[in-house]
């Protein structure tokens, strides 16, 4: 089924089951609906995305699975990071609806048509989508928890172990000339 | 639920979970009751996200292996693997024949002890106390087997990306065979108290039907789908590792339900055995268990991305990995089974039940919060 639609779309083989095409936004449901309904990749089984922040885009791949789940093909579109907005899948696949909540909570990603984009794994979150690349985790941390206390004579890791090696370094130095 | 004149002033809403002794972890579900039947439900996660996706992005590949094992606590095997493997198919290496039917072993003896583990779950959701006893029992004699191959019990940090990271310890397989000897001969123990009890089987047949037909169309994977008898497995179906050399079945059950569910794992505990002894038989003796990569601050992927699969002992668990020329990742997606069929699944599986069997059929499901959050 694979050969059929290869004769559509430019499709590239990443191994013997695991295939991948790269469309334009404007085209992704059409292109979507097509690829479910004619041939045997039925199922959604994932929507990933990774943040290309150099580019200023995402990357979000729809990973399409057939019906024997013996093939996956990887339907990638490009959109801008910011405000960036997409049609639900939602009424191609019931499962949609959790990972498009899920990409909305970690990317800001609008999916307009799903009713659910409320909170998922994070509570009252105001801060940058956590999953973006210019969110910083340890300035994060560092903003808002204190170190529990007992730990104010905490040492830089790196600065102790150059001065322990530079320590040992010299008490042998010292053992060596007393010799 | 919406509120009409029928049910007015009559309905309760509940949670169910996280503080409760029948939910399969950190989670909980809202259910609105007319009685004691469920009209409305509604998943609540995030009692343990852990950032991990965001962790793994800020370290080396290496330092990102350490902690890709705690992603699911009962069964962190299938994540070692998925992601040593996305970063072997990324930089290219293959590992040996040897490293390779270590992992197997290593995959089918974290599926015996997982099914254990839900053994232990799904019969107490029942209040069958003593099966529980006996299974997790069983388990920690497999964790005895775990921390003597890999130093430890429940978290291994093992199938490290270049093949395993021990080479197995003098008279293991041997060991491995007798705990195999022994597990035998405790299944009929186990269907005489459990599978073939007259309690389970009253309280497990015709509840949580999965609908046959929407079962491949909303991607649900593992027991879920072999219970309604479709033959599915991603050991058989998109084979890694040596499973293509390995002679088992794929069990399947008709009926969508609880019982179909369970019955679908006891085969496959079953089948686990006789994919062990195979690989004991098989097992090379000659064979690097590792092969050579780079220093870890040097250890870098391209700029490419990827999709791994490996059947866990719930289904079918995904790694979606990008690199982008650095000795960092760029992208590591998880998707485990729990994301649908804690959702989508449940939420409409609870509707019109009865109060008393959401533990059973969250157990059966095989629901593993920490990986929905990861």
């Amino acid at each position: 089924m694979i050969e059929s639609l290869k004769k559509i779309y430019e499709i590239e083989d990443k191994s013997k089951r695991l295939f991948k095409m790269v469309i334009p936004q404007n085209e992704f449901l059409k292109t979507l609906n097509f690829i479910s309904s004619s041939s045997n990749f039925i199922t959604l089984s994932q929507i990933s995305c990774a943040d290309w922040i150099e580019d200023e885009v995402f990357a979000l791949n729809y990973i399409l699975t057939t019906d024997k789940r013996d093939k996956n093909l990887m339907v990638e579109i490009n959109i801008a990071r910011d405000n960036s907005k997409l049609p639900t899948l939602l009424k191609l696949f019931p499962q949609a609806e959790v990972m498009e909540r899920d990409l909305h909570e970690m990317y800001g990603i609008e999916f307009i048509g799903n009713p659910t984009l409320y909170d998922f794994a994070l509570e009252d979150w105001n801060e940058i989508p956590p999953l973006r690349r210019e969110f910083d985790t340890l300035a994060y941390v560092n903003e808002n928890f204190e170190f529990r206390a007992g730990r104010e004579d905490n040492k830089d890791v790196k600065a102790e172990t150059k001065r322990r090696r530079a320590e040992a370094k010299k008490l042998k130095a010292k053992q060596e000339a007393e010799k | 639920m919406i509120e009409t004149p029928e049910n007015k002033n009559r309905l309760i809403k509940i949670y169910h979970g996280p503080q409760h002794p029948g939910i399969t972890g950190n989670m909980s579900v809202e259910l609105d009751l007319l009685g004691e039947t469920i009209k409305g439900a509604r998943t609540h996660v995030g009692y343990l996200h852990r950032g991990f996706e965001k962790l793994v992005e800020r370290r080396t590949i290496i330092q990102a292996f350490t902690i890709v094992c705690r992603i699911c606590v009962p069964e962190p095997d299938p994540n070692e693997e998925n992601f040593a493997r996305a970063i072997e198919n990324l930089a290219g290496i293959e590992i040996s024949e040897k490293a390779q039917y270590i992992r197997v072993m290593v995959l089918e003896m974290a599926r015996l002890a997982s099914l254990m583990l839900w053994m232990g779950g799904q019969s107490g959701s029942i209040g069958l106390g003593t099966v529980g006893q006996w299974s997790i029992y069983d388990r920690d004699l497999i964790l005895d087997l775990f921390e003597e191959l890999t130093g430890g019990r429940v978290y291994h940090m093992y199938i490290y990306p270049g093949g395993v990271r021990r080479e197995l310890p003098e008279g293991f397989l041997e060991r491995l065979t007798q705990f195999l000897d022994y597990l035998e001969t405790r299944l009929p123990l186990y269907d005489n108290v459990f599978f073939e009890n007259a309690t389970f089987k009253k309280r497990a047949i015709g509840v949580g039907v999965v609908n046959r037909e929407e079962a491949l169309k909303n991607g649900y994977v593992g027991q879920v789908l072999r219970g309604c008898g479709i033959k599915r497995d991603v050991r058989r179906d998109n084979p890694y590792l040596v499973y293509d050399k390995l002679d088992f079945e794929i069990p399947t059950f008709e009926g969508g339900d609880v019982y179909a569910r369970a019955m679908v794992r006891r085969q496959e505990i079953k089948e686990s055995i006789k994919i062990l002894r195979q690989v004991i038989e098989q097992m090379p003796t000659e064979g690097l268990i590792m092969q050579k990569i780079p220093k870890h601050r040097k250890f870098k992927i391209p700029k490419d991305d990827t999709l791994v699969s490996t059947e866990s002992a719930r289904g079918e668990y995904n790694f979606y990995m990008a690199g982008d020329g650095t000795e960092k990742i760029r992208r590591m997606q998880v998707k485990g089974p729990s994301l649908i069929h804690g959702f989508t699944l449940l939420e409409n599986l609870l509707i019109d039940e009865e109060l008393s069997n959401v533990a059973m059929i969250m157990n059966s499901l095989g629901i593993c919060p920490p990986e929905i959050e990861r």
